[in-house]
This record gives structure tokens, sequence and C-alpha cells, in this order.
């Protein structure tokens, strides 16, 4: 989707600069490393070097439009959903997505935070777009944003106990009532060809 | 504020020096309010006939598509991004399809792809038309709402034609499309195809939007009411727009030709002629003009589509189980509000472990309250309508 390639093809897929991928001229931009990822550039950072990074990726790499901010839930033993493959270290993986607006380039630049009383520098004076972005991982994840001038909920109601995009947080139409589909699965023809 | 003596011509002569009090008054619009296109509410300050420090309440509309995703398996998830921006149903398939088929290491065929491709941009054609129905009522002339929705409605038969579903198709399946009405998905027949008549119909349909965007050209543009509403209104800066991630029409608006179709291949869309309209001053009026322009830009990349379709097979080779390998992966793509994208974080299983949903019109409301300050309490509803959101693309 964007042009830049993942590792196995990032020789001379992208045109612009000096040959090099995307994911690479983004990463030693920032002083991070690519990371791995389909069709997607995404680079870690630390996250002492959070707003540093995005204002890199702003002004010298052209990023400016913001697209997304979220995290993901990195944690073993899952309330909802399948446990992972693999045991991992609990934490929060923070993602940003910030794309040009002439050739489409987008990297997604991730940092890690612990999974304990999370905090990060809040992005908003680089990118006011942040904003609400900032505010929905914060209620949903439980993460501080140090500067963010409204640290409020977005969806949920004021007083909401609980940050609903845990993997901790149970689904709860789930605990109600299992879901409804488990009563009538087809039973799948033996042979397993395709469609 | 003061009168000046000679203002007050009834009362020539007479020392007339009144001062009003106009202390700010906090004016609540919504949740419930016609032009608000869902459950939005806007807490603003008012200072006479001006807002300021206008605060957006959102949130009524969530439903928590991301943590039900963790919960369902790919096949599934379909039912429920339908619903994100249920003006344009069909189009919020195609990121996430694409996302899950790019980590499988699937290539839907052709046709497949050419059929997504129509119905994408129908589904833009028919968001635009909603947009050109109601936002002329918004600004009060309700004429060209019927004009619009009688094209809709034929639109919406096309898509219902082929997919069995008006604002909810739940087409697409992992590599391709679902074979058309009547064969199920376990359903061992020969695989059906587009409906006989459909690629004629749509011409003919192509023609009649044409037709109907030229009468929506005559009826809005020239009026001098809507002109007046619109012109310089709701200004947004292409710096501050990008920023903010505004994205879509609305970013075409302010001058950037930014157009996901033309910069990545989610769908084929380098095969075909299209101009992507940009606007000047970043007004209202320019949002109006470049979404009229896009149902035209649209129409012509359907009869495109429709005169080169390949043939061939509609879906390629899955398993019968779905299981997407691990990987992360960002697709997005122009949807009819802006950049639709999903973030898919997949562990192997038969769901994703994460679904990041960025939707375009949670960024581009984020501007409202940029947008609103300081504008007249009338223009609220001029400058909010010209953004065009649905609040199940902004709440989720």
């Amino acid at each position: 989707m964007t042009p830049s390639p993942s590792d196995a093809e990032m020789t001379e897929a992208d045109g612009a600069g000096d040959g090099r991928s995307l994911v690479d001229r983004a990463a030693d931009a920032v002083g991070g490393v690519a990371l791995q990822a389909v069709d997607t550039a995404k680079v870690g950072v630390s996250s002492d070097r959070w707003t540093e990074t995005l204002r890199i990726a702003r002004d010298e790499l052209g990023l400016g439009f913001f697209s997304w901010l979220s995290a993901t839930h990195w944690a073993n033993d899952p309330q909802v959903g399948d446990a992972l493959s693999q045991e991992v270290t609990e934490r929060f993986e923070l993602l940003c997505a910030v794309s040009d607006v002439t050739g489409g380039e987008l990297v997604v630049f991730a940092t890690d935070l612990a999974a304990t009383d999370p905090t990060v520098d809040s992005l908003i004076e680089i990118y006011p777009g942040a904003d609400w972005h900032e505010r929905e991982a914060r209620e949903m994840f439980g993460i501080t944003f140090v500067g963010h001038p409204r640290p409020e909920n977005l969806y949920l109601p004021n007083g909401f106990v609980g940050n609903p995009l845990l993997k901790s947080f149970p689904l709860l139409s789930r605990e109600v009532k299992p879901w409804p589909g488990d009563v009538d699965v087809e039973e799948m023809p033996a042979d397993g060809g395709g469609a | 504020m003061t009168i000046a003596p000679e203002m007050v011509r009834n009362l020539a002569g007479a020392a007339v020096s009144v001062e009003l009090e106009t202390p700010d008054m906090t004016l609540n619009i919504g949740p419930q309010h016609p032009s608000t296109h869902g459950v939005l509410r806007l807490v603003a300050k008012v200072d006479g006939e001006r807002a300021f420090d206008v605060q957006p309440v959102i949130g009524y509309m969530h439903r928590g598509y991301e943590k039900l995703s963790e919960v369902r398996t790919y096949p599934q998830i379909t039912a429920l991004i339908n619903r994100i921006d249920w003006v344009s149903g069909y189009a919020n398939e195609i990121p996430f399809m694409v996302a899950a088929e790019r980590l499988m290491g699937v290539e839907p065929p052709e046709r497949a792809q050419f059929i997504r491709l129509i119905l994408t941009e129908m589904a833009r054609i028919s968001s635009h038309l909603v947009f050109q129905a109601s936002y002329p009522l918004e600004l009060g002339a309700a004429t060209p709402l019927f004009f619009a929705l009688r094209e809709r409605e034929r639109v919406l038969d096309l898509i219902e034609m082929v997919t069995g579903g008006r604002f909810h198709p739940n087409f697409n399946r992992i590599g391709g499309v679902k074979p058309a009405v009547g064969a199920g998905p376990t359903t061992r027949k020969t695989i059906q195809d587009l409906p006989a008549g459909f690629l004629a119909e749509t011409r003919d349909a192509m023609d009649r939007v044409l037709s109907t965007a030229d009468q929506l050209e005559d009826l809005v543009a020239g009026n001098e009411i809507v002109l007046a509403r619109t012109k310089g209104i709701g200004i947004l800066p292409p710096e501050v727009a990008i920023a903010y991630g505004v994205s879509g029409p609305n970013l075409r608006a302010s001058g950037v030709g930014f157009d996901l179709r033309n910069v990545s291949d989610y769908l084929p869309y380098h095969l075909f002629d299209f101009v992507v309209p940009t606007g000047g001053a970043g007004d209202c009026w320019d949002r109006w003009w470049v979404r009229l322009e896009e149902i035209r830009q649209s129409a012509s990349i359907v009869r495109q589509a429709v005169d080169s379709i390949p043939s061939g097979p509609l879906q390629a080779k899955v398993p019968r189980i779905i299981k997407v390998p691990a990987g992360e992966i960002y697709v997005r793509a122009e949807n009819p509000k802006g950049e639709m994208g999903y973030y898919v974080v997949s562990d192997g299983g038969l769901g994703p472990y994460r679904l990041k949903i960025r939707s375009a019109s949670f960024s581009n409301i984020s501007i409202l309250r940029w947008a609103l300050e300081g504008a007249l309490v009338p223009d609220i509803i001029a400058i909010m309508g010209s953004l065009d959101f649905v609040l199940g693309d902004v709440d989720r």
C-alpha cells in the first residue's frame, strides 16, 4: 500500500531520495530501527525520544500529515481473543502513523511503553491532530500523555472505570451470553479445498 | 455596544446611549440535530452572534469495533466494518480485505478487483449524493435533495443487484468477492457471476448520474443564498488541514491534490483516466464543488471499468478456514470521506490480535474546534455540514 517495501524487497522499490527504502531513510533520520511489517514502513524508537522523532519526521522527512495514533497491548493470558502463540513481555506498543501528501509515503513510528503506568510526551505541539487520538489512547489503554491540555474521556462517560482495549478487560457482552455463533457452526467439508 | 444617536432616526435629537450586556452564553447543540448526521453534540460559548471555544462531544455512536474485532474471525469482521461509515458501507470493506490478503500473500483475480473498484466508486457516488442532498438542505434549500436521492436510489439498486444489500453488502471475501446472489458460501455450485444486465444498467445509471450532477450544479451553484452562505466561510488553510489529518475531499478542497487512488495500489486505479479536483480557497463552497466534481469523475471511472472488465474467476484459491500468518500491516484507501485504513496485528490465528481502525471522519471533525472559532452561529451548521461526516465513522 505505501510505496515502502518490506524487508525482502527493500533495495530498489523506492525511487525517492538516494534509492534507499523509506523505512531505512526514516530509521536513519530519527536514529531508530527498522521493524518487521508487511508493505508498511515501521520504525521503532525509544520512548524518551518520541516527540523528537516525530518532529524530525515532520520537518526533515516531510511527513506532515497526521494519520493516526494508537497502541497495541502485548499481554499474555488475555481475557478476550486468543492467547499469543509465544510468551511476550507485557508492554504497550504506541504507534503513530504520519504521511506526506504528495507521494503517499507513510511511516508508522513505534515505541514501547511500560506495562504499568505507561507515560509518554504528547505530540500535540507537533501535530495538533494528535489531540483526539491521544485522548482515545488514554481512555482505551490508560496511557498518560504528558502535556495534553484536555486529558478527558472522548467516548466513555466521565467516571468510567477501566480501559476497554486492555487485553485484561473482559468483553462484557460475552460474559453475559456466550457467542451465539457457537451453536450453529456448520461442519466444514472434509476436503479443505478452495471455494 | 453603544448606539450612536444619529443611528436612531426616530429619536433624532434624543440623547441615546445604551450599553448592551452580552455576557458569554453556553449554547448546547445536539446530540439530536438534523445537521449532525448522527448524534454529535457541540458545546459552544456564544458572545453575541459569534461562537468561541466550541467543544465537540462524541461517543454516542461508539460501538467498540476494535474490541469486538479481537473476538471475531477475519471473515466475520466484514460484517462489523460495513457499519462504520454506513453511507458508503461497501468502501469500508476494501482496505481490510486488502490488508488480510497481503498478510496471507493472496492476490484476488483481476475480475474481482474490477468488481470491487466499480462498487467502491458507486459507494463514493452514493455517499457524495447524500452530501449533495443534505448540504443544501442544511442551508435551507430542499429541492436538491429530491434530485440527489432519486439518483442515489438507482445507484443503491445496482449495488443491491450485485451484493444483495443496499447499505451493508458484506460482499467481499478474502481472495475475491462473494459469488453473487444465490450461491451461499458453502454451496457447491458453479460460481455465479455478476447478474445479467448489470453492466448495461450501470452504463445507463452513470449517464443519469452525470446529468443529475449537471442539474444539481444548475440548481445550487447559481443560487445567491448558497453562494452567500458558503463562499469565504469556514476556510481551512492546507497546512492546518494536513497537520490535523483532514483527508479526502475536505483536504482537496483546500488545494492539496492528494488522492490515495493515485499513490497506492489497493485497487487497479492506474488503469483508468480521472482527474483529482481541487479547490482554491478551502471554504465551504469548495468542499461542495469538489464533491460534485468527484461524482462526475467516479461515474467516468465506473464507465471505463464496465467497458474494460476482464472475464475470469471471482475468487482466488484460499483455504476454507482463513488463518492469517503473523505480521503487521497498515493498508489505507481513499474512501468517500477520506483516508480509511486498518492496522492489522496478526498472530497467525483465526482473528486479528489487534485491529486499529483509522476512519476519515474522526480526524476530519477533530478540526471543528479550530474551524468554528469565532464563526457566526448560523455558519456553525454551514461549516459542519460541509465537512460531510458520519458519526458512525467518527466513533466506530
